[in-house]
């Protein structure tokens, strides 16, 4: 069995809750109490919150006060053709450590294009092709992101739907590739693992095995949309179902009880509702959790 | 501008040659055709997706204006803009504010438009300014004292009845005189907006350009207005200046006086 938590990020651990608007009320109003005293981490995307000021202004300070929390990116665009936005990373810098997040991650994708010699946004997480040419330029994007931001990043294995025509290798290949030359760590989307099984007809359970363990800093689990029997949207917008369970669960045996959050993006249930798979992921990581003295008083305090 | 098509395309890698095809067509999918052997299906989901989600990103700031524009109309709007502009924000909160900047050059709206969505759009900006409101000694005399306004504060003048408008009323000719509107963040954290009359309209913006270069008292403005003015009783602009200054104080766009120091 692996580390149980990584030391470089000993804030991140156990069960974790991505903060949407929606729930900002309902975490308030249940804070200290048992309902939610398994959320250990919450998650926020810098994207949402960088340079705002007001009432959501004080919403965050309230939060970080309270919790260890994660950044999770949307718009840095790793594998986009426009100039990585270094500006942009410099605001991101800031706001790590104004906020003291310990850890900022990023999806292996791309959100911008490039026309006329000008980058522009599209908001959304697009694939990047399994080229030999891509991992290099993805990993100098990676590295150069490290070195601004003075800390190790994580990359996130994305949800796709077009798998490129010019790829040479296969997804897990590439992502093996990108997080060696780049020694970076991973952010382990396993639902995005089975969205993308589905989609395009691999096994999950053997690409999970090819996973390089130790370097994941921390995962996901969400619901999607089953649009047809070979095609899922990554919604994040139903609960999680059992096999994507069984595939955190292979997991835990073989890498051990990383850190695990619960994305929930739309369709959003009373968070009594949510905290039933929060607390799912707490049972989950028990039996692997043997060595972390504070989760273990936490589950004998919930009995 | 044509999507993708530029002349050193050639000597991209092929992956980019590839990404450039792939969102041009995201782009534009009635004009730019989609990458050679990718599943037209498949290709589909993101042409949906993305344009969606970036509609819903846009229509959230504009509920009025994506209403008297119409549905049809709205949609064929946000497909121009995401068609022909280069969105360059990688924040989410600032995305209507590069539309506004689309619709600003965009050809053939109704002349109001541009109006009702700055106006709609201001108060999502002023709402999450990142500034924080000055300290102030809330029993000030604000006539003597120098007033200290609500740090995240616009003062406005709009050619159109912004705060009118809606599908029953598109105005069809602007009005004799503009309309001056003040939005502010109260307090309470919560945005508001006031109708001004000329005077007072003056009188806030000699204040806030006051506190940029070192504040004024409440009597230099109000005396400022009556020089402007051109009139001779001082005294009465100062007696109806003050009364002003005390309801702007109640309303919550003053907090106070400087605190000497």
């Amino acid at each position: 069995m692996a580390q149980l938590s990584d030391s470089r990020y000993a804030a991140i651990k156990g069960a974790g809750l991505g903060l949407k608007r929606e729930l900002i009320p309902q975490v308030q109003a249940e804070f200290g109490k048992p309902i939610i005293a398994n959320i250990d981490f919450l998650e926020i995307a810098p994207e949402n919150w960088i340079g705002i000021g007001g009432r959501p202004a004080k919403q965050l300070a309230w939060f970080t006060e309270r919790f260890p929390v994660a950044c999770h990116g949307l718009s840095l665009s790793l594998g986009g053709p426009d100039p990585l936005n270094e500006d942009f990373l410099h605001q991101v810098k800031q706001f790590l450590d104004l906020h003291k997040i310990p850890l900022y991650t990023e999806h292996l994708s791309y959100c911008t294009d490039f026309r006329d010699g000008v980058g522009g946004y599209l908001y959304d997480l697009l694939p990047i092709p399994f080229t030999e040419e891509a991992v290099h330029y993805v990993v100098q994007r990676i590295r150069r992101t490290q070195d601004i931001l003075e800390r190790r990043i994580a990359v996130e294995n994305a949800s796709f739907y077009v798998a490129a025509p010019i790829s040479e290798m296969d997804e897990l290949t590439f992502i093996r590739a990108v997080l060696e030359e780049a020694d970076c760590d991973l952010h382990l989307d396993i639902n995005n693992i089975y969205v993308n099984s589905i989609n395009f007809g691999f096994d999950a359970h053997q690409f999970l095995r090819g996973i390089p363990g130790e370097r994941i800093v921390y995962s996901h689990v969400a619901g999607h949309y089953q649009e047809a029997p070979d095609m899922i949207i990554d919604t994040h917008g139903e609960d999680v179902i059992d096999p994507v369970w069984a595939l955190v669960v292979e997991a835990y045996q073989l890498f051990g009880a990383f850190p695990t959050l619960l994305e929930r993006d739309i369709n959003i249930p009373p968070l009594s509702e949510l905290m039933r798979e929060v607390d799912m992921i707490t049972a989950y990581q028990a039996p692997y959790l043997i060595h972390d003295e504070s989760l273990i008083r936490k589950k004998v305090a919930l009995r | 501008m044509t999507a993708g098509n530029d002349v050193d395309a050639q000597s991209l890698p092929a992956f980019q040659q590839y990404q450039l095809a792939f969102t041009a067509h995201i782009r534009n999918p009635g004009q730019n055709k989609l990458p050679s052997k990718v599943p037209a299906s498949r290709m589909k989901v993101y042409t949906e997706i993305v344009f969606n989600n970036l509609q819903s990103s846009v229509s959230a700031c504009f509920p009025v204006a994506s209403k008297v524009l119409g549905k049809r109309a709205w949609t064929r709007l946000v497909r121009d803009f995401f068609i022909h502009y280069q969105s360059a924000t990688p924040i989410f909160r600032q995305i209507p504010e590069e539309f506004l900047k689309y619709l600003s050059m965009a050809p053939s709206l109704p002349p109001y438009l541009y109006s009702l969505a700055h106006y709609e759009w201001i108060e999502l900006a002023i709402s999450v300014a990142d500034i924080q409101d000055a300290t102030a000694d809330p029993a000030g005399d604000l006539l003597e004292g120098k007033p200290v306004l609500a740090a995240s504060l616009a003062l406005l003048s709009y050619d159109y009845p912004v705060q009118l408008i809606s599908p029953r009323f598109r105005p069809d000719a602007p009005l004799p005189q503009p309309v001056n509107l003040l939005v502010f963040r109260a307090s309470d954290d919560n945005v508001r907006f006031i109708e001004l009359n000329a005077l007072t309209a003056r009188l806030i913006s000699l204040l806030k350009d006051g506190e940029l270069s070192g504040s004024i008292s409440g009597r230099q403005a109000l005396e400022s207005i009556a020089t402007e003015m051109g009139q001779g009783d001082t005294q009465s602009i100062i007696q109806f200046g003050h009364a002003i200054l005390i309801d702007l104080k109640a309303q919550g766009v003053i907090l106070g006086t400087v605190i000497p120091g």
